[in-house]
């Protein structure tokens, strides 16, 4: 009797066992064999909608897409793959070996499809597609491409894209970006990323054990991203990168009445494209190029102001009441600060303030730069935006520097000298600044002493973003002494002997101001700061060639511009 | 009086269904012959449901003259597998005959089990107390495990552990509800248990695969582990109320191997979740209960011990082959008594049932 009980308890406790097990598997489980279920079951189909373009103010189109196609093989039967591999080859002209690396490189699981090779164009698509019939394994993806119809054209304003790095994933994870998005990088596409960026959508699928597919689950259309309508003008700009020529440098048109950049050139430049189709040595080649072609030279690096800095001296002695407007020094070549005599580029006579701007009097400067002491000239460059960033919207701005007696005190344990006051009345010295930031202090003489909030996004899917980015904040000089160095800045171009009356013969009478910098080695790198027309000011201009010798040659440059901007009617 | 021959038919029925929609759910799909095999399953049900009829009004006690036949058979159709069977799935354990295949090793587990019923009821000749009581370490213990061993080693040879360590298990518990001596029954599972490491051995090498692949399936996931880790998943998948009729993903888009044979419980267990899988083991469980309930109420031993191996026959090959889907057991080729698609694995279980039913019918009548 008692052997039969035990065996009744022991078949009670096996099916009690069953039950625990299939308590175990169903639900607590359960969440975890439902997700393995569908993804044995379930493949995801991406497909990609468009960046958004980037046009012009006018609208014109400078950055689109263009469709290329992606070739992808599902890995469900792994003894296929060498086959299937080979056929591809075949078909696309490329080595067995190079696809074979592809797939490794990009294997993840089997039941993800596997890359193999990009770009590949669309005759051979079609070819592809045809083969497709006998080998379902193939998958083959439009995906658009990033297209530059103008090369090089605003390199340093849209920037570049590539797959996203770990720094710029960690900070942008929480967006919804991913390994292997495709980001902007530089200007307007890194800048404006999130708008420009398009949404992904795909099918859901429903796959059998073969991989075979059984029936559509869900889609999801793809969502292209915004187009931004950039302030520039395609055809200032043209002329702008036709004016560099070549040269190293940077020429920046604004128009001084709201901040609008109108051209933003630099050279040396890159292709964009180059990064699109990843020709490795040739982006290489762009990072370890010592002239730098992926710096943005307008606003990522700074040089010495040389005599544009003139401006800063004559508007703080005016403000300060230490010149005014019958000041007459007198320049016989030279002067005496100190122990040290500081050089004059040539013997003016006795000049009074135009006089002074001009010729580009180095003696009338040292002179009221010691009047006015180093600590004011320091304060008068930062009202006028020197040395600091101007906030312009586009990434890796820098700020220049604008050196002080506490700076040299605290930083260099040395003192300051007068020595030192008459080399930073002429910009020079420590004395660092942007051409965009000498664009927008001319552009407060231009619109009657309102520094500007440079912009160059108008608009982003349509919507007018100018009114916000228009923002004037008035430096707060005397009407007068804007008045007073406006006219000095337009005699720059008017007197006989004014440093930049090569610009004279233009139909628009021109303002601006030249500078020569001396740099430690090399040539001397070139400005020229103006606006026109000088009644109505329409464009700031600014010249900057590096190491493209006297200020003349970049007045030179200016003049171009202007000629064919003007014969081209775009004044 | 008529209440267990009822219960036991109207369980069976249920779970009988249950495994003709699971097949027909994880088969429909596929092309050609495939699809009517739901149609011979319920073929087979029909026919195994006549049986059940005729055997439950068919006197058991006429088991006890035709016994010595019955094994003699067994073992005549199990040596006959090994000179004609089919090879299927790389294993000989079917017989053709004109339009079915059929599995002798199936037919042995009964004969097996009649005969054991039979061998330790035998009374002795001066009192009417049951011999097996007064057997020896010869009598009660070698003599029957030599006939046990002859019909196991052919089926293990074929090769079918699974139905060959049943066969063992279904006599060791037999030979603990007689009256042979304890000692005797742990001196033969010590003998039992010391060999193991040794006969790791003579496993084939699919059979080693598979224990270390019950010990850790991830060893070969696209191989050996393959079906525990897609069994596993099957069940796991259903939840709760399981994925519905027709919409398992798991056994309708062919990742669980084997889904209308042996791991047909993860293809119900997917569609119809815990709740039903709840259903199916408590029907087991009843049927089974039931066995007990009938051999505990019978007086005549031969009946008493007929009942029990019955019941625990059916207990165990559920019991592993549930727990081998579940991924609890090694993966044995084991059908599910009444569920698997197969004809000898129903026609025996049902006539195993009219057994059961008549001994209980027998009773009344004495």
């Amino acid at each position: 009797m008692e052997r039969r009980i035990i065996l009744n308890l022991i078949i009670i406790l096996v099916f009690i066992f069953l039950l625990v097990g299939l308590f175990n598997l169903d639900l607590l489980q359960g969440e975890k064999f439902r997700k393995q279920s569908d993804s044995n079951c379930i493949r995801l189909i991406s497909q990609s909608g468009a960046r958004g373009n980037i046009l012009d103010r006018n609208g014109e189109i400078i950055v689109d897409n263009k469709i290329s196609y992606d070739v992808m093989i599902l890995p469900q039967d792994l003894d296929q793959v060498d086959l299937v591999l080979g056929k591809l080859s075949r078909l696309l002209g490329v080595e067995t070996k190079e696809l074979r690396a592809a797939f490794k490189k990009n294997f993840i699981s089997t039941s993800i499809p596997v890359t193999v090779a990009t770009n590949i164009e669309l005759k051979k698509a079609i070819l592809l597609g045809e083969y497709k019939a006998e080998e379902p394994s193939i998958i083959i993806t439009p995906k658009p491409l990033r297209h530059y119809p103008y090369a090089a054209l605003a390199c340093h304003v849209i920037g570049y894209v590539n797959e996203i790095d770990r720094w710029r994933l960690t900070k942008l994870e929480d967006y919804g970006y991913k390994t292997k998005d495709i980001v902007g990088f530089g200007g307007v596409e890194e800048k404006y990323d999130y708008y420009l960026r398009q949404e992904e959508g795909g099918l859901s699928v429903e796959v059998n054990h073969r991989g075979k597919f059984m029936r559509v689950l869900g889609f999801q259309s793809p969502q292209s991203g915004k187009d931004v309508q950039l302030t520039l003008d395609l055809n200032i700009q043209k002329i702008a990168e036709g004016a560099l020529s070549g040269r190293k440098g940077s020429v920046i048109l604004m128009d001084p009445q709201n901040g609008e950049i109108l051209a933003l050139a630099n050279y040396p430049n890159f292709n964009p494209a180059v990064f699109v189709n990843q020709r490795s040595a040739l982006i290489a080649g762009l990072f370890n190029n010592p002239d730098a072609p992926l710096i943005n030279r307008s606003i990522g690096s700074s040089y010495p102001p040389a005599s544009v800095f003139k401006i800063v001296d004559a508007s703080a002695g005016l403000e300060l009441k230490k010149i005014n407007l019958s000041t007459v020094f007198l320049c016989q070549g030279s002067t005496m600060v100190g122990l040290r005599r500081f050089s004059c580029w040539d013997t003016h006579g006795s000049q009074d303030i135009f006089g002074a701007i001009a010729h580009s009097c180095d003696v009338f400067f040292y002179k009221t730069g010691l009047l006015l002491g180093a600590q004011n000239i320091h304060d008068y460059a930062l009202k006028l935006g020197l040395g600091r960033n101007v906030g312009f919207e586009l990434p890796y701005e820098t700020g220049g520097f604008i050196p002080s007696p506490l700076w040299r005190k605290i930083n260099k344990f040395q003192s300051w000298f007068d020595g030192d006051t008459a080399n930073l009345s002429i910009g020079q010295g420590d004395c660092l600044i942007t051409p965009l930031q000498a664009a927008n202090m001319m552009a407060s003489f231009a619109n009657g002493g309102y520094l500007l909030n440079p912009y160059v996004v108008k608009a982003v899917g349509g919507l007018d973003l100018s009114k916000k980015k228009k923002k004037l904040t008035a430096v707060n000089f005397k009407k007068s002494t804007i008045e007073t160095v406006a006219t000095g800045l337009r005699k720059v171009v008017s007197d006989v002997k004014g440093t930049g009356n090569v610009l004279s013969n233009l139909p628009v009478a021109v303002a601006g101001k030249t500078g020569t910098a001396q740099v430690p080695h090399g040539a001397t790198h070139a400005w020229f700061v103006g606006f026109f027309p000088f009644d109505k000011p329409k464009f700031v201009i600014c010249v900057f060639l590096e190491n493209g010798g006297p200020g003349y040659s970049a007045a030179v440059t200016a003049k171009k511009i202007i000629e064919a901007m003007n014969s081209q009617g775009l004044i | 009086m008529r209440n267990s021959f009822f219960r036991i038919l109207i369980f069976a029925l249920i779970i009988a269904i249950a495994g003709v929609l699971s097949i027909y759910s994880s088969t429909y799909q596929k092309e050609g012959v495939w699809q009517d095999i739901y149609m011979r399953q319920m073929l087979w049900l029909a026919i195994g449901l006549v049986c059940f009829f005729v055997i439950s009004g068919f006197n058991y006690r006429k088991l006890w003259d035709a016994n010595y036949f019955i094994y003699g058979t067994a073992l005549f159709f199990l040596f006959l597998v090994f000179v004609l069977g089919i090879v299927r799935l790389g294993a000989q354990r079917w017989l053709k005959f004109a339009w079915f295949n059929f599995q002798p090793s199936e037919f042995a587990k009964l004969a097996i089990i009649i005969f054991l019923a039979r061998y330790f009821s035998a009374k002795s000749v001066d009192d009417t107390s049951l011999s097996s009581g007064k057997f020896g370490i010869f009598r009660g213990l070698i003599l029957p495990f030599i006939f046990v061993a002859v019909p196991m080693f052919l089926i293990i040879e074929q090769p079918d552990l699974g139905s060959g360590l049943i066969l063992l298990l279904v006599f060791v518990c037999l030979l603990y509800l007689t009256s042979v001596r304890l000692k005797y029954i742990f001196t033969f599972l010590v003998l039992l248990i010391l060999p193991l490491p040794f006969f790791w051995h003579f496993l084939r090498d699919y059979q080693k695969q598979r224990l270390l692949v019950f010990l850790n399936p991830n060893i070969d996931p696209l191989g050996a582990g393959y079906t525990i880790i897609q069994s596993r998943i099957a069940i796991g998948s259903g939840g709760f109320f399981g994925r519905g009729w027709l919409s398992g993903s798991q056994s309708q888009l062919y990742f669980l191997p084997e889904s209308h044979t042996d791991f047909i419980f993860a293809t119900f267990s997917e569609q119809w979740g815990f709740l039903g899988s709840l259903l199916l083991i408590s029907m087991y469980y009843l049927i089974i209960h039931q066995g007990f309930i009938i051999a505990q109420r019978t007086q005549d031993a031969f009946g008493r011990l007929l009942a029990y191996g019955i019941s625990l026959l059916l207990a165990i090959q559920v019991f592993i082959n549930i727990a081998m889907n579940m991924g609890l057991a090694p993966v044995v080729g084991l059908p599910l008594p009444l569920m698997s698609y197969g004809g000898s694995s129903v026609l025996i279980t049902f006539i195993a049932l009219g057994v059961l039913a008549n001994i209980d019918r027998t009773r009344n009548v004495f």
